[in-house]
């Protein structure tokens, strides 16, 4: 019998375990490809606390993993997983950035919150078509989602390259830059991070709040675990599943708009470079509960930004980060089987013994 | 018009379509046998890099291009071993793991190669030859698109129907369907559905492996780019999801979208390359939800047939 | 002797806390149908699971055709002439006939391919010899049930089986197809010297086709007889059994008002079968109507469709003298209704939830749970939790442990905890102490006995005859969808509903059993 004291303890050990052994088995490629480990780990933590810049940068970062790693985490709670949010995102950033553009010259109080709103209703809405699918149609969700994300990908190319294109030539698929007036505020001069963090922090702990403390929360946690329990209960589940991956796409799509408005002032493709999945995997770190999803996102941006300080002053390509993030991930997926199989073995063992231990009791009575 | 349509059926074209079609087309035969066993494999993406890079690697080491096949292909075994282990034997969840693993390629490959060859990457390593067939050349409009690939473009048409066979005509084909649809009647019978899974498994890795290693030492001539896969996986991953796994179908498949490609770029002048590329990926979702409701309507019909004799037609109409 | 096929020799199973085969002592003769009869759960697909190798046996030993099994495994009992056709088929969906007959012991051609034509040629030759036709190059999932367990038994035929395990094969199958089966297996016991063991609870198809019968109550074997010399009556008694486990429990008042009011219904299972056909049924207030029935004749669907969790094809549903057709699980609760259901882990609680969280499930909205009507008190939640899972004497690691790591009988105690403290008029409970031990299932029996005394309305289905009897103040058999008779409690002997449930007896002679 286990409690969910020992289940939290028992997480934290492994995730300690695995990212202990993964920055191991980070070392051992960096000493095979001739670099030292411990200067190589050093100048990352450096790269990411040397000074305010490199904050300000990894803080942003955290935000973006942090609120699409919580878009998947949302979906995933009510048992639909929305691999779509790369998709919503890049919607969400072209809508809200064309908002901009089209209302040029208008006050800011009028623009943002009509970005906002674009890119959440493209988003929500992006989302609600393999919700649709899945609902009332049982068509699996990881596969449409991932078509969309290419489809998106393509309209918003098409978008950025075409109809909606930049008028600069040198930029070859973007859209205009929006006028300075609706920039979110810069917080750390030189640095990506902008008031979007802000924004950021509350969504996060609305959707935090909501999931964990509210009876509405307690109800999306019975129908992702047994649906059929839920409906057995009265609850509304199909809606409930709807609603959840509406919010997921909305909530992606409005991280689009944080980077446009925050870091670029533009949409381009390299807008999100797969960012939606680096927080998918944040989330699945984090088996999908919010509040270790928040704070892995920090962990995760202090690596990303911290591996690129380490390119430029030890020389160490930065992509040792995702060796290491991914290493963690195969751990922390591997370890129920794990340990599934030892308990499984020592069980096959023990019947094996009972039934020795039966077989003499049961000769000695004849 | 015309000139429209004699741009989109020129040579160019077609020969674009091959060039585009035939690592996808590798790749999707390989993630045909995963879903065959019942695997859903998305990280495809991650093993046609790893056989990209590998390939390269070993040709850069060894100097020889079939050095670098040899060790793309062993490493497509390694990452099929690996993929399986998580997988079938640790049960952990395939869809994580697919991700992560294309993460990990992305990571291990840039990383290896920035490290060993430094950031402008390599080229001009021994490549895979060019097959011309001075026959095949006399033909006028085929001859012209068939002539003058790499080699794998046409291995991959032997291989199509290599896998087709060992799929639908020989006995593992059979347990290896069985593997993916009901594993527990294949115990029964006596097969293990979990050794078909880790076979299953190591095929892809292979044949996702000589994707890869045609992509880089044979498209391209030696070349390794950093993430030089560029989403073909997810694209081999929509073949196999239209063509249902079958891998003449997936051949087929990844024709059209090489097809698509093609004309993309014949076209550009006329539609967006952006517009047209998107197609077969709007075709897959509408394949999927016309399959599923299919599929439906398939087990309605069947349960009105095997309703008892003695309902009232008006219930069964129902 | 060469005329045994099949012996076992003191042959227990236990699995952990369940003792399924408790030492069974049986002879199994070459060319004979026997019958294996006895209710659910009594042991007897556990008892065949060994002989065809799925389970190793805990205690003693096992002879095919007097040879000793040393190595439990369904390939070692394939080639020893074993063939099983399970209750659930084992056929792939997508493969033809052939294919599925085939699989893992294909025909080859040049070494690695599968030869078709000589597959085809092999199983319609089968076919021939054995009469069973089937169109061999059919797609199964395109067939009916009947014709997929002519699959099923040619497959079995293929391997070589000359002893065949049906592990209740007529409760798929319609009259017709059942006269078909019984045909072919008359066949071919009389024509080629096959043994038939025939698994089920189907007293009528006993008497129809076999030579001897088993019959098998709580893990142990009661008795073998030869068909021609025992009655479906004697039958019945020996499968429901005497002994009397419980003490007698206190019922007081008289019903009240109808409370649950089922009229022509008519509800589909899951394969799209009829399972309840226009039967019309009332509860009232202050009475236990217990449903005597055989697994798999409608009742569950029954309860599920009063209950809103299955689609009612036609036909009406009213509790507490409000509409319910065809409303959802949470409209009929609020309507005043409570439900047990009978998978307790697919559907009765959240495996992965803590106690605390299935026990409150369902009142989780109410006020006194929630500030500002929305965010959660744990402390007001962990209160009332506590307070149930210490009324229903719940035992378990805490209510913060998770419900899925709990015993079956107090993962029992927290669904019905739960459920009760609804404090509803109306209780629909299926299966309410399957797989609990004695103690938990006195304690949810004195509960239910309390709701009754209180006015509560109260439908029960139980698999456990003991249970129905001892709970029901009225009690209905049904069979196959249809209600073959109504009985008061005190009026009637197990042996009797024994019978009815059997489908030995039907409606119109019932009329005189009521009192």
């Amino acid at each position: 019998m286990q409690s969910r004291k020992q289940e939290r303890l028992g997480y934290l050990l492994s995730l300690i375990l695995s990212v202990i052994l993964a920055f191991a088995i980070g070392a051992v490629i960096l000493a095979v490809s001739g670099h030292n480990p411990a200067q190589a780990y050093l100048a990352m933590l450096s790269g990411a606390f040397s000074s305010l810049r490199h904050v300000g940068d990894f803080l942003e970062y955290a935000m973006v993993l942090c609120v699409c790693g919580l878009a998947c985490v949302l979906a995933a709670r009510v048992g639909i997983f929305n691999v779509g949010g790369e998709g919503q995102l890049l919607l969400g950033a072209i809508a809200a950035c064309q908002v901009g553009v089209w209302l040029d010259g208008q006050s800011a109080w009028l623009v943002l919150p009509l970005a906002v709103l674009a890119a959440v209703t493209v988003g929500g809405l992006y989302a609600l078509i393999p919700g649709v699918l899945k609902v009332k149609l049982k068509v699996d969700e990881v596969i449409t989602t991932i078509m969309l994300n290419t489809i998106a990908a393509y309209l918003c190319q098409f978008l950025a390259k075409g109809p909606w294109k930049n008028a600069n030539k040198n930029i070859v698929a973007g859209t205009e830059q929006l006028n300075a007036r609706y920039w979110f505020g810069g917080l750390v001069s030189g640095s990506n991070l902008t008031t979007a963090i802000l924004a950021a922090a509350a969504i996060a702990f609305l959707v935090w709040y909501v999931m964990q403390k509210t009876s509405k929360g307690f109800e999306m946690r019975l129908t992702g675990q047994n649906p059929r329990f839920a409906r057995f209960l009265g609850l509304k589940t199909d809606r409930m599943v709807l609603l959840c991956m509406v919010l997921s796409g909305a909530m992606s799509g409005l991280v689009g708009m944080f980077r446009v408005y925050g870091a670029e002032h533009l949409f381009k493709s390299s807008i999100s470079n797969d960012y939606y999945f680096e927080g998918l995997m944040v989330a699945m770190i984090a088996r999908y509960d919010p509040l270790t999803t928040i704070l892995l996102s920090v962990f995760f941006a202090i690596l990303k930004i911290g591996a690129q300080g380490m390119e430029l002053s030890a020389g160490v390509p930065n992509q040792i980060y995702l060796i290491i993030q991914t290493v963690i991930i195969f751990f922390m997926a591997a370890e129920r089987g794990i340990f599934a199989a030892i308990r499984e073995r020592a069980a096959r063992k023990k019947a094996q013994w009972a039934a020795q231990a039966r077989q003499e009791g049961g000769a000695a009575h004849v | 018009m015309s000139e429209i349509l004699r741009s989109i059926f020129s040579v160019g074209t077609f020969n674009q379509m091959l060039r585009s079609a035939t690592p996808v087309a590798l790749a999707a035969i390989g993630g045909s046998m995963t879903e065959h066993a019942g695997i859903m494999n998305i990280g495809m993406d991650g093993m046609i890099l790893m056989g990209a890079f590998f390939g390269v690697l070993g040709s850069y080491l060894f100097s020889s291009a079939a050095a670098g096949l040899a060790l793309a292909v062993l490493m497509g075994i390694l990452v099929g071993l690996f993929f399986a282990l998580l997988v079938v034997k640790l049960r952990s969840d395939e869809f994580i793991i697919g991700c992560a693993l294309n993460t990990f390629a992305l990571g291990l490959t840039t990383y290896l190669s920035r490290s060993i060859f430094g950031a402008a990457g390599t080229k001009g390593n021994p490549f895979l030859p060019t097959v011309s067939l001075p026959l095949l050349e006399k033909i006028p409009f085929v001859g012209q698109i068939l002539n003058g690939h790499s080699l794998f473009v046409y291995l991959t048409w032997l291989l199509v129907l290599l896998m087709w066979l060992f799929v639908y005509k020989t006995p593992y084909g059979f347990w290896l369907r069985a593997a993916g649809e009901k594993p527990q009647t294949l115990r029964t019978a006596g097969v293990s559905p979990e050794k078909m899974k880790w076979l299953a498994s190591i095929l892809c890795g292979i044949f996702c492996a000589l994707a890869g290693a045609h992509l880089s030492l044979g498209q391209l001539n030696g070349t390794f780019a950093e993430n030089m896969s560029n989403s073909r996986g997810f694209i081999a991953f929509a073949c196999v999801i239209f063509a249902a796994a079958n891998p003449a179908k997936a051949y087929l498949a990844a024709l059209m979208f090489g097809f698509f490609d093609a004309i993309g770029l014949r076209l550009q002048d006329y539609i967006s390359s952006d517009l047209s590329g998107m197609i077969p990926y709007l075709i897959t979702v509408i394949m999927m939800v016309y399959v599923v409701v299919r599929g439906q309507r398939r087990k309605q019909r069947a349960r009105q047939n095997t309703a008892p004799a003695d309902a009232p037609p008006a219930a069964a109409g129902r | 002797m060469q005329n045994r096929a099949v012996t076992f020799e003191h042959v227990s199973m236990e699995f952990p806390g369940v003792l399924a085969n408790d030492d069974i002592s049986l002879e199994i003769k070459k060319g004979e149908v026997f019958a294996l009869v006895g209710e659910n759960g009594a042991g007897k697909s556990t008892l065949m699971n060994i002989l065809y190798g799925i389970h190793t046996p805990t205690a003693g030993r096992v002879l095919i055709k007097d040879r000793q099994v040393t190595h439990f495994h369904p390939k070692n009992a394939i080639a020893q002439g074993v063939g099983m056709v399970h209750q659930h088929f084992m056929l792939v969906p997508s493969f033809t006939v052939v294919q599925n007959i085939v699989l893992s012991r294909e025909p080859r051609k040049l070494g690695v391919f599968c030869d078709e034509k000589k597959a085809l040629d092999t199983v319609e030759r089968l076919m021939e010899d054995y009469g069973l036709a089937v169109d061999p190059t059919a797609v199964v999932e395109q067939l009916s049930v009947g014709l997929q367990q002519r699959v099923e038994i040619l497959k079995t035929l293929y391997r070589g089986a000359d002893i065949l395990i049906l592990d209740e094969p007529t409760a798929v199958l319609t009259p017709q197809e059942t006269d078909e089966l019984f045909a072919v297996i008359r066949r071919i016991v009389r024509e080629k010297n096959m043994t038939v063991i025939l698994i089920t609870h189907k007293l009528y198809e006993v008497m129809a086709i076999s030579d001897r019968v088993g019959v098998m109550r709580r893990g142990k074997l009661i008795g073998v007889k030869n068909t021609c010399e025992v009655d479906e009556k004697q039958l019945a008694s020996m499968m429901v059994g005497r002994q009397l486990l419980f003490d007698q429990l206190e019922k007081s008042g008289t019903p009240g008002e109808a409370r649950i009011e089922v009229k022509d219904l008519v509800v589909q299972d899951n394969r799209g079968l009829r399972a309840v056909d226009h039967l019309s049924v009332t509860v009232r207030s202050g009475e236990v109507l217990g449903i005597a029935a055989i697994e798999g004749n409608g009742q569950n669907e029954l309860l599920e469709a009063i209950t809103g969790m299955r689609p009612v094809q036609s036909g009406s549903v009213s509790v507490c003298g409000q509409d319910a057709t065809g409303k959802t699980p949470g409209q009929i609760r609020a309507m005043g209704l409570a439900h047990i259901p009978e998978d307790r882990l697919a559907t009765g609680l959240s495996g992965e939830a803590t106690a605390a969280d299935n026990l409150l499930a369902g009142k989780h909205r109410q006020r006194r749970f929630n500030r500002f009507g929305f965010q959660q008190r744990p402390a007001a939640i962990a209160q009332y939790a506590q307070q149930l899972y210490d009324r229903f004497d719940i035992r378990g690691a805490g209510i913060d442990a998770k419900a899925g790591s709990m015993s079956g009988g107090n993962m029992q105690k927290v669904v019905v905890a739960r459920e009760f403290s609804f404090d509803t008029p109306v209780l629909v409970i299926a299966q309410p102490t399957r797989g609990v031990d004695v103690g938990a299932s006195v304690f949810i029996h004195e509960r239910i006995m309390e709701k009754r005394n209180q006015g509560c309305a109260v439908l029960l289905s139980s698999a456990d005859l003991d249970e129905v009897c001892r709970l029901s103040d009225r009690i209905i058999t049904m069979y196959e969808g249809k209600i073959t008779g109504e009985f008061s409690a005190d009026a009637v002997t197990k042996e009797e509903l024994g019978y009815y449930m059997t489908g030995c007896r039907t409606g119109k002679e019932a009329v005189h059993a009521k009192p």
